[in-house]
């Protein structure tokens, strides 16, 4: 008498292979000098984040009366209309971004990404509502609806990351849903679900593994577009408030009035904000082009 | 017979002559040469203005955009800097006259005026305003929201009994009152027009007519050739043009679509601007802008004398000065001090004021009343500081958080958005908030009873206190100049021992222009009633 | 095809509800209200004049009464009136829409332009430096923010050249060449983002094409290179170039409100930033869904499009 075979034996295993990570990763990097440059980027960010209270000069919140000085030996990026070393501001507003950014991202993410896993899977009505709710979140655009919110709840760090983590959430839907009806119709999950596997360990186990090359590549895209919400929304005056120092409202209020006096105050929060957001594409667009090979090219 | 010698007396004719000539121009804005007619004057104000009618704002940008188009019964005098009793000019009002110990204020009215859309002004224009303003109970209309009801407390009747004749009858002797209704907030409304047109739209007497008005865009006047100051205005128009961004409103004066700019500009504004276009002139002067601090009276632990102390003296003044002011303010008390005030306390005084004092020496004595009160590094005192989301206030709030932070205090910063901000100071929703105060005219009744009294919508404290009250209303009864500054001197006094409201200071006000503006007039010591821009031309 | 269409016109309608009913809400979350507000610019509040304002302004309804009346008000065309203003919310609104119009309109022209010959280098040239620097440039577009892009160029605009373009606008019709100075800039800075969305999606879909069987077919054939790029690639590769012009205004919304707000172009995106700092609740409401509508009909255009030119694929059961 032949034993049924397991169910794992009928179906192809597609889950991504290592060589070992550390062959993996300098493949990545001969591969796509681009996006390891853009790694970079990010693994600076991270540490100016991380290690901010290291790397600082300042307090950055502690006021002075040496009031806007030219960057030097003392102030290496200058100072603000209230003395505060620019340096040191630009290095905790890294923290900012990055943990609205960060958050923002992988929360709206998720919670799309349930959304669209569970929509996708099990279709019919659910499905068409969810859409529908997902289509009313995106009907409009980024930044208005982040205001809308923002107004509604109030300035704060919180509310921040929940207006943005509410616009990117219907994209990870959509990327997460249309992953999952591809491989839906894969012959090989008909099988696990003709021998009897259940709806959930389906889902966990097959689907959900192939929808994480697509589901990486809209984090790391998305995150860049999150730091600019961020500041665009500080820039606005909603967002971070004081005494948080956030890249996108130092260029807004000091900045702009005294920009012509102190270039310094506009050049160096904008040069931080394009390269942590330019370093995260870079790296999102190489991620992409390992993982998710249907696209590349792009 | 020796020959006449005439050189000596004409030449000492000469000098007494340009010395008459040149001496009252001191305190003055300078003369400028003869006056050319012609030019649209183009300048960018505060914001955009709610509506055009100042009766029913707080804000200087409706007395900006609104005043060229109106006119008081009296005025004050353009050239002359510093505002006082002695600086009122006519203007609907010929003549005026106290009665009776200045209990009856009568006012002789021009006959040769007329409103923008023709019909003549009479005295019951300004029976229909005040009473209007006053809330009187046979007024015609109604304000929907009125700010300076409390400046017309003191009235008891207006009395029309001629088309040119205006008595204001009023309960006690306010010598004040004359100088509330110089005021760019009290102009003199048509009878005739409904009150909701002036949300939009604008009928007065006064030098310019309004042209159009693109709410939150531009407003433009031009020329009223039927003003009745004959000669007047020299300009064909004025074009406010709204600019949101202050760095844009910089480049704009600069590039020279702007013939005037600096409403609301700062010292570190007015210098960009010069830096980037050399030849534009930089005018400075003190205002009646002040940034204070308000300590909310009806909630713990600020009903402690000790804590509210501390609080005031860990805010080192001269720190303010350079941070948040760059140099450009002035220290006080509750009024502005002379040069550029009246009724202010003296230098010496002032010097003494909590947070005057040696910085180190200062936060050490707060620590020291804190730990009094009860608080302690394992338990310090914590304290929410409010201020509105504009970059000024958060400005000086965050230096201001800074400072509590150095006595050991935790303090954060809450930014409440605009709209929201007023009502939240009014029904006293805060511990500690940051704010700038405006009033109207440089005078005790206004300032006073405005912000301290027992019960004023903008006494955003809660302070209250019986004997202060019993003085602010004698000072205002008080007719003698002499006694009523030493009264008001006491009140100011007693209010900064109390922590009333403590003052970090009074701000600079600066406005950058072209040099072929001329005539465009500033006052030290308010920001409000200088803006009917009837004397100014272009020299081009 | 007839049903599809109907039943995608039904899916936009609730959509479109959707959002009004979310718009609603949210502006009704927000702390303070327009009497607020009006008290705000008075410098205090009293609370009996308050009550009177609000039945005056009708906002003492209950809210389930005062969305009915929106919406029932927006389907017909009204759009009330703006309670800031005290002027039909339409009057305002209408002479800002060219302003955002030309602006978004120039804009779309400008990414285009820079966008689409970008994305056929960079594939042609793929892997050469031409190509890296054409993606690094077009990225460095989608990494700055707006208004930094648009700071910095006024800042060097007036510095170097002591001009910077208008501060009030000109009418195309009264000055066109005064009215193209005023926008250029402005519109300029915000194509320069969008072009880098429609380069990457231009060169991956050229990278396809380019691979496909007809194409060397053609050059098989003998045709020369460039005919081929441009009359058979080109071709099959707007597609998706126009599907995503369409989604992209979305996207340039966001930047038209922070660009209009230092150029101070007075367009209907920034106005829509005032309108929600001031709680003007019918501006605020009218704007958005309008924004929503054009947004909801542009995709639906596209998705239709799409679907007509392409049957290859399926949209469950067409």
């Amino acid at each position: 008498m032949a034993t049924i075979p397991s169910v794992d034996l009928a179906i192809p295993d597609t889950r991504p292979r290592t060589r070992g990570a550390a062959g993996a990763f300098w493949l990545f990097v001969r591969k796509n000098p681009l996006g390891a440059a853009g790694g970079l980027m990010v693994l600076l960010l991270l540490i100016a984040a991380l290690f901010a209270d290291v790397f600082a000069t300042h307090n950055p919140v502690r006021t002075s009366s040496r009031v806007l000085v030219a960057p030097g030996a003392e102030f290496w990026l200058g100072t603000d209309n209230l003395g505060r070393d620019l340096y040191s501001r630009v290095l905790h507003g890294a923290r900012i971004s990055l943990v609205v950014g960060l958050t923002s991202t992988l929360l709206g993410a998720v919670a799309g990404g349930l959304v669209g896993l569970v929509s996708g899977y099990v279709g019919g009505t659910t499905d068409l509502v969810a859409q529908r709710v997902m289509d009313i979140m995106q009907a409009l655009p980024i930044l208005v609806l982040a205001l809308v919110l923002t107004a509604a709840l109030g300035p704060s760090l919180t509310n921040t990351v929940i207006a943005i983590s509410v616009v990117i959430a219907p994209r990870a839907a959509r990327v997460v849903r249309a992953s999952v009806l591809a491989i839906r119709e894969f012959v090989y999950v008909e099988s696990a679900r003709a021998l009897g596997v259940s709806h959930a360990r389906v889902a966990w186990r097959h689907i959900l593994p192939n929808t994480f090359g697509p589901f990486i590549v809209l984090v790391t895209a998305q995150l860049g577009g999150a730091i600019l919400a961020e500041a665009a929304l500080s820039f606005l005056g909603l967002g971070v408030p004081e005494p948080y120092p956030s890249w996108g409202r130092m260029l807004s209020i000091a900045a702009a009035e005294y920009a012509q006096k102190a270039p310094w105050l506009v050049i160096y929060p904008g040069l931080a904000i394009s390269l942590a957001v330019f370093g995260t594409n870079l790296l999102g667009d190489a991620l992409r082009d390992t993982l998710d090979p249907r696209l590349r090219g792009s | 017979m020796t020959r006449p010698r005439p050189l000596l007396p004409l030449l000492s004719l000469t000098v007494v002559l340009l010395l008459l000539a040149v001496l009252p121009a001191v305190g003055q804005n300078p003369p400028s040469g003869t006056p050319k007619y012609g030019g649209v004057l183009v300048t960018s104000p505060l914001s955009a203005t709610p509506s055009l009618s100042p009766h029913e704002e707080s804000t200087i940008a409706t007395v900006q955009q609104a005043s060229p188009c109106f006119n008081n019964l009296v005025y004050y005098d353009p050239t002359k800097k510093v505002e006082s009793g002695d600086t009122i000019i006519p203007e609907l009002a010929e003549k005026w006259s106290w009665q009776d110990n200045y209990r009856n204020l009568v006012f002789f009215l021009r006959h040769d005026v007329k409103w923008h859309d023709g019909k003549p002004f009479t005295s019951q224009d300004v029976k229909y305003t005040f009473d209007m303003v006053r809330g009187a109970p046979e007024a015609k209309a109604r304000l929907k929201v009125n700010p300076r009801k409390l400046w017309y407390d003191g009235v008891e009747a207006i009395e029309a009994p001629d088309p040119y004749t205006v008595v204001f009858r009023l309960k006690h002797p306010q010598p004040s009152l004359l100088l509330m209704l110089a005021s760019g907030y009290s102009p003199v409304y048509p009878a005739h027009v409904p009150l909701a047109e002036f949300k939009n739209r604008c009928i007065g007497t006064g030098p310019f007519k309004l042209k159009d008005n693109k709410p939150g865009e531009l407003v433009e006047y031009v020329k009223n050739p039927d003003y009745f100051i004959k000669g007047r205005p020299y300009l064909d128009g004025i074009k406010f043009v709204i600019i949101r961004d202050r760095s844009t409103q910089i480049a704009a004066l600069q590039s020279g679509q702007l013939d005037v700019g600096g409403s609301g500009w700062n010292k570190t504004n007015a210098e960009n601007a010069k830096s980037g276009a050399a030849k534009l002139v930089i005018l400075e002067a003190d205002s009646n802008v002040n940034d204070n601090v308000l300590v909310n009276f009806k909630r713990a632990p600020f009903t402690d004398l000790r804590v509210r102390r501390a609080i005031n003296l860990a805010l080192d003044r001269k720190a303010y000065l350079v941070g948040p002011r760059q140099g450009a303010a002035t220290f006080g008390g509750a009024l502005l001090p002379k040069p550029a005030g009246i009724w202010g306390l003296p230098a010496a005084e002032v010097a003494k004021l909590p947070g005057m004092g040696d910085p180190a020496k200062q936060k050490a004595e707060a620590k020291k009343l804190l730990a009094e009160a009860g608080f302690t590094p394992s338990n310090p005192l914590k304290i929410v500081v409010s201020t509105r989301a504009l970059a000024i206030y958060v400005d000086t709030a965050s230096w201001m958080v800074d400072q509590l932070q150095l006595v050991g205090i935790d303090a954060t910063l809450e930014q409440i958005e605009t709209g929201v901000w007023h009502p939240k100071m009014t029904r006293l929703e805060y511990q500690v908030a940051l704010n700038l105060t405006g009033t109207g005219i440089d005078d005790p009744d206004a300032q006073l009873f405005e912000n301290y009294r027992c019960g004023s919508q903008r006494n955003f404290s809660g302070y209250c206190s019986e004997e202060i009250d019993k003085l602010m209303v004698q000072q205002s009864q008080t007719l003698d100049a002499k006694k009523r500054l030493a009264l008001v001197q006491e009140i100011d006094r007693k209010l900064q021992a109390d922590g009333a409201r403590p003052i970090l200071g009074w701000a600079k006000q600066y406005y950058v222009h072209w040099p072929h503006v001329k005539g465009w007039a500033i006052h030290e010591n308010s920001i409000y009633n200088v803006s009917r821009r009837q004397d100014v031309w272009l020299d081009r | 095809m007839r049903t599809y269409v109907v039943k995608r016109l039904l899916i936009a309608g609730v959509t479109l509800l959707g959002m009004s009913l979310l718009l609603f809400v949210l502006m009704r979350l927000a702390p303070g209200n327009i009497t607020d507000i009006i008290f705000e610019s008075a410098g205090y509040v009293d609370e009996a004049d308050r009550h009177r304002l609000e039945a005056e302004l009708g906002i003492d309804r209950p809210l389930i009464v005062q969305y009915g009346v929106w919406l029932g008000d927006f389907v017909r065309g009204e759009l009330g009136k703006s309670y800031r203003y005290d002027l039909p919310a339409w009057q305002i609104i209408k002479p800002r829409l060219p302003v955002t119009l030309e602006l978004a309109v120039l804009a779309m022209g400008f990414s285009v332009l820079l966008g689409v010959p970008c994305g056929v280098i960079s594939a042609v040239r793929r892997g050469r430096p031409l190509d890296y620097a054409l993606r690094v440039v077009s990225l460095a577009g989608l990494s700055m923010p707006s208004f930094w892009l648009a700071m910095i160029v006024i800042l060097l605009l007036v510095r170097s050249m002591g001009w910077i373009p208008s501060m009030t606008y000109v009418s195309p019709f009264d000055d066109l060449r005064a009215n193209l100075a005023q926008f250029l800039l402005p519109a300029l800075a915000v194509g320069y983002r969008s072009s880098a969305l429609i380069m990457r999606i231009t060169r991956s879909t050229m990278l396809e094409v380019l691979r496909e069987d007809y194409i060397r077919t053609a050059w098989a054939k003998g045709q020369r290179g460039t005919q081929v790029v441009w009359r058979h690639a080109l071709k099959n590769a707007s597609l998706p170039v126009v599907t995503l012009i369409g989604i992209e205004f979305a996207f340039l919304i966001g930047g038209l409100i922070v660009t209009e707000t230092v150029f101070n172009l007075p367009g209907v995106a920034r106005y829509l930033v005032d309108a929600i700092q001031f709680r003007d609740y019918p501006i605020v409401q009218n704007l958005a869904m309008l924004i929503a509508v054009v947004v909801v009909f542009a995709n639906l255009t596209v998705d239709l499009l799409y679907t007509w030119l392409d049957p290859r694929i399926k949209y469950g059961g067409a």
